[in-house]
């Protein structure tokens, strides 16, 4: 009974908050995209908000662009974070710089790299200006369009450059803790380059690589600065459309809002549970 | 150790404060004073003035000058709460009288105009009725149309006027060395010119205030639009404006694709070649942009033959601010010539006075006579000439909804 | 070593190195150039005139930038402090025992760090405002708690699940109280777990953005607030060096907690929210 006691005291501050808020958020969330608050005089629910917002076509292609946005950039990352990650390990020094690079890399805040990338990629930032000087392109125009532009390229590339050293140092990590004994046994009993790293080590890197995968979808998915920094002003990715609707004067838009809140905990929901059925099958850290 | 409770006490200390000290004179008991003894009340409080924070000259005026002589004179201090629009500070009173606050909000004072005025009107957020208490109130021409209506709604004693200003274009005296100078011309140049133009996509305010000036085009002058909202009227001419923005479409920055979000990011695209003209309702951010490296040296504006719309800019003091002496009091020193000819300085903003200027007299007439516009800035005379009035809110936020759904979301 | 480490593999390799190197650092550039800066146009490759003028002005008192500055510290530290505080039990009870609902408790701690904040603090925001919690530094310190918990809890779970409890026992029965036992016997031990779950923490609540944008009401103005407001209003010399400013305090952070961070992948894992 004592121990109890003891377990849940130590358990309730944590809780009280997490329920308290990202709960009570989520409810909230939940109620007022119903267009049900007692408190305020809204006694009926509707299905308003949502019968609105899934018959309008930029909700599509909002989400479309989003699922886009996660799917693409958390591709790129994993592809690029394990291929390098490949390279550098048997690369003593490498290793230790680019570990460090990939931390140091992982302290600059998203809304940093952003605003790199909008000058870097813009059809006069920096390589435009090197293509001009190269006499490749005589104008901006004729620079490809990598910023606001309706394939979201800038906002990948946010990404990948952000989430590239992410899953890099995860995977990185993995590949330390197994050393190279079982791949040097499948090497000697015949195996081929491309079948010890298909059958022995992206088994063992994959459990990790996948709840990290999880993590940048979901992040992607629900990240507000990055696309309203780097995308086009139509279709807008579905966190910017929820402020947008949320912050319009017209208050019949708030529920509508809250709606798109919903769709994104949704989705997030899902990729919580496949990120907790990772989790469970391995250990550790 | 230590230290480490020492803070923690101090962070749990911070959550556990009250968050502020409820106000004590009530609105009547306010417009029944007479000046002296709003100042004496105002003395040694504090103001809350929300306004879109975007440009570091403005924020500097208000912080700077307009802050040091409020504590200088009236031991008041100014917290200037910069926004990127204004529709966020309209929300934020919208919220608090949503849930119930209604004598202790967060903003006591706010920069606006149009749409956000007749919604703060409408949503009955407004404290009116007391600019005849502000002694500087004499210097403002309440028989101008233009400085009485806002955007056609009556101003009605709910909010003070700050600035005048007229929309202006520019260009880029390096790519472009004879710009178009009406909007039927600028239709063509875009045609001949693909890819060099491009406008923000409303709701942005420059944004809207362009496709307004094609709204008139397509009218066939703003004579032509009653005063009211009229939706037969409306679909008539919106209908033409949509096909007349559709057909500049390709010609557009990116093929008309996507359009900037903000005035900045068409700014942006200006100063670095991409689009060969801009244009801002303050034409003096030319200047100011020139000056702070924002903009390049070759930028010059100009002024439309066939005239481009003006309006006036106020400050309004919400239902529920809690220091509405103080607020009186800030908006009393705005009006005065001193603060107007400061903010009409090339230098400092370069805005055009909200005060009738010939009722000034003395050696602050001839400040302001002597003020000199940045050479870049289109002249106030060459703008004088035709000023275009602005409609109604109701017509303006139909033409914004129009745009998305028929020329935008497309 | 697997075989066919040729010349031309090892060169490939350094040049992927070198590369990596160049693209991580790569966005930095124009942002360090633009804040010394003045007027910097296509299709100049670098300015035509260089100044320290953005930078006197950011770190001058009139900008605002310094204040902002602190008060992200500020917040950032507050939240750490209260994550810990309320983090350190929890993870305790997670990592040192197993109760009935355990599976429960641990899935609404995951919760947060999956689940973005704005499909959150939308719902948030009424009640905030009935608790007058919005626009103050208050209600922004309390909605950072969100997501920097669960990452303090995690990482002090995995540390109780290493933690001996018979050395604490054994303190007790040598006549140690209950608080120098923890000071004297628990705390050493758990010390680096508390850094590193503390230093995830600071990150994660220096890099909020819309969390605070919505709780705060642009009233509590954070620097990426402030950034944010530079880099859409086109004063990129300004935004250049706010920008750097914003960057440093996770560099001086990494660069001293560097060691505690290089045992642990899934402890940095906790990094991919910042």
């Amino acid at each position: 009974m004592y121990r109890h006691l003891k377990i849940t005291l130590m358990l309730l501050p944590a809780l009280a908050v997490l329920g308290g808020l990202f709960l009570g958020g989520l409810f909230l969330g939940l109620m007022r995209s119903f267009n049900y608050m007692p408190v305020i005089g809204l006694t009926r629910p509707s299905m308003d908000a949502y019968l609105a917002i899934f018959s309008d076509r930029e909700f599509y292609r909002s989400f479309l662009l989003s699922i886009h946005i996660s799917f693409t950039s958390t591709l790129i990352s994993c592809v690029l974070a394990v291929g390098a990650a490949l390279l550098l390990r048997r690369l003593h020094l490498g290793r230790t710089v680019i570990t460090f690079l990939f931390q140091l890399n992982l302290t600059v805040p998203h809304l940093v790299g952003a605003i790199g990338i909008l000058y870097l990629f813009s059809q006069s930032g920096v390589f435009a200006r090197l293509a001009a000087e190269m006499d490749l392109i005589s104008r901006p125009a004729e620079f490809p369009a990598l910023v606001f532009d309706p394939y979201a390229i800038g906002i990948i590339l946010q990404y990948v450059w952000k989430e590239v050293p992410f899953i890099g140092v995860i995977v990185l990590a993995n590949m330390q803790t197994m050393g190279h004994d079982y791949e040097a046994v499948a090497r000697s009993l015949g195996a081929t380059r491309w079948q010890g790293f298909r059958y022995v080590l992206l088994p063992l890197i994959w459990p990790g690589l996948l709840s990290a995968s999880v993590i940048v979808f979901a992040f992607a998915f629900g990240a507000y600065e990055i696309p309203a920094l780097l995308g086009a002003h139509y279709p807008a990715a579905l966190p910017v459309l929820a402020h947008r609707k949320y912050t319009d004067v017209d208050l019949a838009a708030r529920p509508e809002a809250m709606a798109l809140a919903i769709v994104i905990a949704v989705l997030s929901a899902v990729m919580l549970a496949i990120y907790i059925r990772i989790s469970r099958r391995r250990n550790g850290c | 150790m230590t230290g480490f409770c020492t803070f923690l006490a101090c962070a749990t200390l911070a959550l556990l404060l009250p968050s502020k000290l409820v106000a004590g004179t009530t609105d009547d008991a306010l417009l029944q004073m007479g000046w002296d003894e709003i100042v004496e009340l105002a003395r040694g409080g504090e103001v809350n003035w929300f306004m879109w924070g975007g440009s570091d000259e403005i924020n500097q005026y208000v912080s700077d000058y307009i802050g040091g002589l409020l504590r200088d004179r009236y031991d008041i201090v100014l917290n200037r709460v910069g926004v990127s629009d204004t529709v966020e500070v309209v929300n934020l009173v919208l919220g608090e009288r949503e849930a119930g606050n209604l004598d202790d909000g967060a903003v006591d004072l706010m920069w606006i105009n149009g749409e956000n005025f007749r919604t703060m009107l409408q949503g009955d957020l407004v404290f009116c009725g007391y600019p005849d208490l502000l002694p500087n109130n004499v210097l403002v021409d309440w028989d101008n149309p233009a400085i009485a209506n806002d955007f056609g709604v009556p101003v009605n004693g709910c909010e003070v006027p700050w600035s005048t200003a007229q929309f202006a274009f520019a260009h880029n005296t390096a790519l472009v060395a004879q710009p178009p100078r009406s909007i039927p011309e600028l239709l063509v140049w875009i045609r001949e010119n693909p890819g060099l133009f491009t406008y923000p996509a409303p709701p942005d305010f420059n944004g809207s205030v362009f496709v307004r000036h094609v709204f008139y085009h397509a009218a066939g002058g703003v004579e032509t639009l009653p005063d009211a909202f009229d939706q037969t009227r409306f679909d008539d001419v919106a209908a033409r404006t949509w096909r007349i923005l559709n057909g500049i479409e390709p010609s557009l920055w990116r093929e008309g694709q996507t359009y900037p979000a903000t005035i900045a990011a068409l700014d942006q695209l200006y100063a670095n070649q991409e689009v060969a003209i801009t244009f801002n309702y303050e034409p003096a951010t030319i200047g100011i942009g020139i000056e702070n490296g924002s903009l390049p040296p070759t930028t010059q504006g100009y002024a439309m033959t066939d005239g481009t719309i003006g309006n006036t800019n106020y400050t309004l003091i919400p239902f529920n601010s809690p220091n509405k002496a103080a607020a009186m009091v800030l908006q009393n020193l705005l009006l005065s010539p001193e603060a107007q000819i400061e903010k009409a300085q090339p230098g400092v903003w370069g805005a055009q006075p909200g005060i009738d200027m010939t009722q000034v007299k003395g050696p602050l007439r001839a400040a302001f006579d002597a003020t000199e516009r940045h050479p870049n800035v289109v002249p106030v005379e060459d703008l004088a000439e035709t000023v275009l009035p602005e409609l109604q809110a109701a017509w303006i936020t139909a033409i914004e909804q129009g745009w998305i759904a028929h020329v935008g979301n497309n | 070593m697997i075989g066919g480490d040729g010349i031309w593999a090892r060169w490939f390799r350094t040049l992927t190195c070198l590369f990596l190197l160049v693209w991580l650092s790569l966005p930095m550039v124009p942002l360090a150039i633009w804040s010394f800066a003045h007027g910097w146009f296509f299709p100049d490759i670098l300015p035509q005139e260089w100044t320290l003028e953005a930078w006197r002005h950011a770190l001058s008192d009139k900008s605002g930038v310094l204040d902002a500055l602190w008060l992200t510290v500020g917040i950032a530290l507050a939240a750490t402090a209260l994550s810990i505080l309320i983090g350190v039990p929890a993870g305790r009870a997670l990592g040192m025992h197993r109760f009935r609902g355990k599976a429960v408790v641990e899935i609404m701690i995951m919760a947060p760090i999956i689940v973005p904040g704005i499909a959150v603090v939308l719902g948030l925001h009424s009640v905030f405002i009935w608790m007058g919690l919005t626009n103050t530094v208050s209600g922004v310190i309390l909605v950072h708690l969100i997501p920097t918990l669960p990452y303090v809890i995690l990482v002090m779970a995995g540390v109780f699940a290493n933690h001996d409890p018979a050395f604490e026992a054994q303190a007790r029965s040598l006549g140690a109280s209950a608080f120098q036992t923890f000071r004297c016997v628990t705390l050493p031990a758990i010390l680096p777990g508390i850094i590193v779950g503390a230093l995830f923490a600071f990150l994660v609540s220096w890099s909020q953005y819309i969390l605070t944008l919505i709780i705060g009401g642009g009233r509590v103005a954070t620097l990426p607030l402030v950034l944010f407001n530079f880099a859409t209003s086109g004063r990129n010399d300004l935004t250049g060096a706010i920008g750097m400013l914003y960057i440093l305090p996770g560099l001086l952070i990494l660069l001293i907690t560097a060691r505690q961070l290089s045992g642990c992948a899934g402890a940095v894992g906790g990094l991919g929210r910042v």
